[in-house]
C-alpha cells in the first residue's frame, strides 16, 4: 500500500527480528513506535513478510516500505503516515 | 526464511481453544484408567482395557488436539478458508467427545450398540470436518510441502475413520471379517497416514518459525508424505495376500522413512540460529529421540525373532509412537500455539494503545519446565511397565498428573487473555501489564 509515500532514510531504530522468536519482532517494533516522532523511522529486519504487524499499522496511522534482500531478510521501514 | 503466514482468515481464538482445552482430558482419563487396571492394561494391545486407553489418547487427546490444530493452521498457514469456523467446530468437537466415550465404554464393556453409536458419531463429527476441511485445503490458492502434507494427511485421516468404522461395525455384528488384520491397518494409517503426515505438515512451518532453524529440505518436505504413503499402501496391500509375510519388513521401512523426519528435525534443532532451550524445543526433541527409539526397537526385534511373538512389543511400540512421538509433540506445540494465539488476539483488540502481556507472562516458564519432567519420568515409567508390570499404577498415576498440569497451565494462559481482553473492553485507560 503506502510504499510510494515513503523515501528510505538513516533509520532511527532498527529491531532485527531475525533470531527473535514469534511474536517477539512484532513486540519490540511496536514498543519501538512509541519512541518515534515525526519524521524518523524505524527499520525492521525478519525472515517473513508479517502480516500481524501490518495489520495494526494500518489501523494505527503508521505507513511502511518493505524490501526483500537477497537472503530472504525483509527490511520494513516505518514511520508515521 | 519462514513461509508467510496470513491472519486475515484466522478463526475466532474459542475455535481452537475448545479442542486444545479438552484433549487433556482423555490423558488424565488414560493415565487413571491404567492407574485402576493396573500391569494387566500393558501385557498386550489387544486386551479391552488396553483398546480403551489406546482409543482415548489417540481419539481423544490426539485427535481433538489435531482437529483444533488444523481449525487455526489451514486458514492462516494453508491459506484455506474454512466455512462458518465457529459452527463446524460447534458440531465436531462435542461430537468427538461423545463418540470416544461411547467407543471408550464399548471396548470396556463390549455392548454392540455402543460400537454401532460411537460410529456413527465418529462418522457425523469427522464426515463434516473432513468435508470442510477438504474444501479449504483444495481451493487453498497455497503452493508448497505444508499445504500437500495436510490433504495427504487428512485423506489419512478418513482412511482411518472408514477401516474404523468397519471394524466397530464388524465387532458389533460379529462379523466373521479379518478384524486382527483390519486393526493393523487401521493403525498404521491412524498413526502414520494422518498423524504423522500431519506432524510433519506442521513442523514444516513452526519449527524453523519458532526454533529459528534453517528450513526443512525441499526433497525431505515434499518427499516424506508420499514415500509415507507408499509404505502404508504396501501394508494395507500385504493382507490381501496370505501367502506374503512382510510385515516386518514393511514396518521397519515405515519407521526408516519416519526417522528421516526425526534426524533431520534433530539435525535442523542443532543448527538453530539461535540456542534458546525453551520447552518446546525440549518436547519436540523428546517426540524426534522417541521416533528413533522406535526404529531402534524394531530393528532389535528383528534380530531376535523369539521376541517377535511377545505380545508386549507391540505395546512397547504403542508407548512410543502415541506418548512418546505424538504426546510430546503436541504438548510442546500447544505451549507455543496457545500463547501465540493470545497475543495476536489482544494486540488485534486493543492496537497501539495498550501493550499485551507477552508470550512469557501467558504461562510461567518454570510451570512448563516442571510439567516437562514430569510428562519425561510418566513416558519412562510407561515405558518401563511395559516389562515391569508392578510399574503400571504409578506410570498411570504420573501421566494423569502431567496431563492435568497441561490443562492447568492452558487454562492459566486462557485466564491471562480473559484478564486483559475484560480490560480492553472495559475500557481502561491504561491496561498494560
Amino acid at each position: 500500500m503506502p510504499d510510494d509515500l515513503l523515501r528510505p532514510s538513516t533509520p532511527r531504530l532498527v529491531v532485527d527480528g531475525r533470531d527473535m522468536q514469534p511474536p517477539e519482532p512484532l513486540e519490540k517494533t511496536l514498543e519501538g513506535l512509541d519512541q518515534l516522532t515525526e519524521g524518523e523511522e524505524l527499520l525492521l529486519l525478519i525472515y517473513c513478510h508479517p502480516v500481524p504487524l501490518f495489520n495494526i499499522l494500518r489501523n494505527n496511522g503508521y505507513a511502511w516500505q518493505e524490501a526483500v534482500r537477497e537472503d530472504g531478510t525483509h527490511e520494513i521501514r516505518i514511520r508515521r503516515a | 526464511m519462514h513461509p508467510e503466514l496470513s491472519f486475515e482468515q484466522a478463526p475466532p481464538i474459542d475455535v481452537p481453544f475448545r479442542f486444545f482445552l479438552t484433549a487433556p482430558l482423555f490423558g488424565i482419563a488414560a493415565g487413571l484408567l491404567l492407574f485402576l487396571v493396573g500391569g494387566d492394561m500393558l501385557a498386550s494391545r489387544w486386551t479391552p482395557t488396553a483398546l480403551a486407553g489406546t482409543h482415548l489418547l489417540v481419539a481423544g487427546y490426539l485427535l481433538l488436539a489435531m482437529c483444533g490444530a488444523l481449525m487455526q493452521f489451514v486458514p492462516v498457514a494453508a491459506g484455506g478458508n474454512i466455512w462458518r469456523p465457529r459452527l463446524v467446530a460447534a458440531w465436531t468437537h462435542p461430537l468427538l467427545i461423545v463418540s470416544v466415550t461411547l467407543l471408550v465404554a464399548a471396548f470396556l464393556t463390549q455392548r454392540s450398540t455402543l460400537f454401532l453409536a460411537a460410529a456413527h458419531g465418529f462418522t457425523l463429527a469427522l464426515g463434516v470436518f473432513g468435508i470442510v476441511v477438504s474444501a479449504a485445503l483444495w481451493r487453498s490458492p497455497a503452493r508448497g510441502p505444508t499445504i500437500v502434507a495436510l490433504r495427504i494427511a487428512l485423506i489419512g485421516l478418513l482412511v482411518t475413520l472408514a477401516l474404523g468404522v468397519t471394524l466397530a461395525i464388524g465387532i458389533a455384528r460379529n462379523a466373521g471379517w479379518p478384524l486382527l488384520s483390519l486393526t493393523d491397518v487401521h493403525a498404521a494409517w491412524g498413526l502414520g497416514g494422518w498423524a504423522l503426515i500431519l506432524l510433519a505438515g506442521v513442523s514444516y512451518l513452526v519449527v524453523p518459525m519458532f526454533q529459528l532453524t534453517p528450513s526443512y529440505p525441499a526433497w525431505l518436505a515434499r518427499g516424506l508424505p508420499l514415500m509415507l504413503i507408499m509404505v502404508l499402501l504396501a501394508w494395507s496391500t500385504q493382507y490381501a495376500d496370505t501367502a506374503r509375510n512382510e510385515s516386518l519388513l514393511i514396518l521397519l521401512g515405515g519407521l526408516g522413512v519416519s526417522s528421516l523426519f526425526a534426524v533431520e528435525t534433530l539435525h535442523l534443532q542443532h543448527r538453530r540460529r539461535r540456542k534458546v532451550s525453551d520447552v518446546t524445543l525440549l518436547f519436540f526433541r523428546t517426540a524426534m529421540l522417541s521416533l528413533l527409539a522406535a526404529l531402534l526397537s524394531a530393528l532389535v526385534f528383528a534380530m531376535f525373532p523369539e521376541l517377535r511373538f511377545d505380545p508386549r512389543i507391540a505395546v512397547w511400540l504403542g508407548v512410543l509412537a502415541i506418548v512418546g512421538v505424538f504426546v510430546s509433540a503436541i504438548n510442546g506445540m500447544l505451549y507455543k500455539i496457545v500463547p501465540f494465539l493470545n497475543w495476536l488476539h489482544l494486540q488485534n483488540l486493543c492496537g497501539l494503545q495498550a501493550v499485551p502481556p507477552t508470550m512469557h507472562q501467558m504461562i510461567p516458564a518454570a510451570a512448563m519446565r516442571w510439567q516437562f519432567r514430569v510428562h519425561i519420568a510418566a513416558l519412562s515409567l510407561l515405558l518401563a511397565a511395559v516389562w515391569v508390570p508392578a510399574l503400571a499404577r504409578p506410570a498411570g498415576l504420573l501421566f494423569a498428573v502431567s496431563s492435568a498440569w497441561l490443562g492447568w497451565n492452558l487454562i492459566g494462559a486462557v485466564g491471562v487473555y480473559r484478564r486483559f481482553r475484560n480490560r480492553i473492553r472495559a475500557g481502561a485507560e491504561d491496561c498494560r501489564c
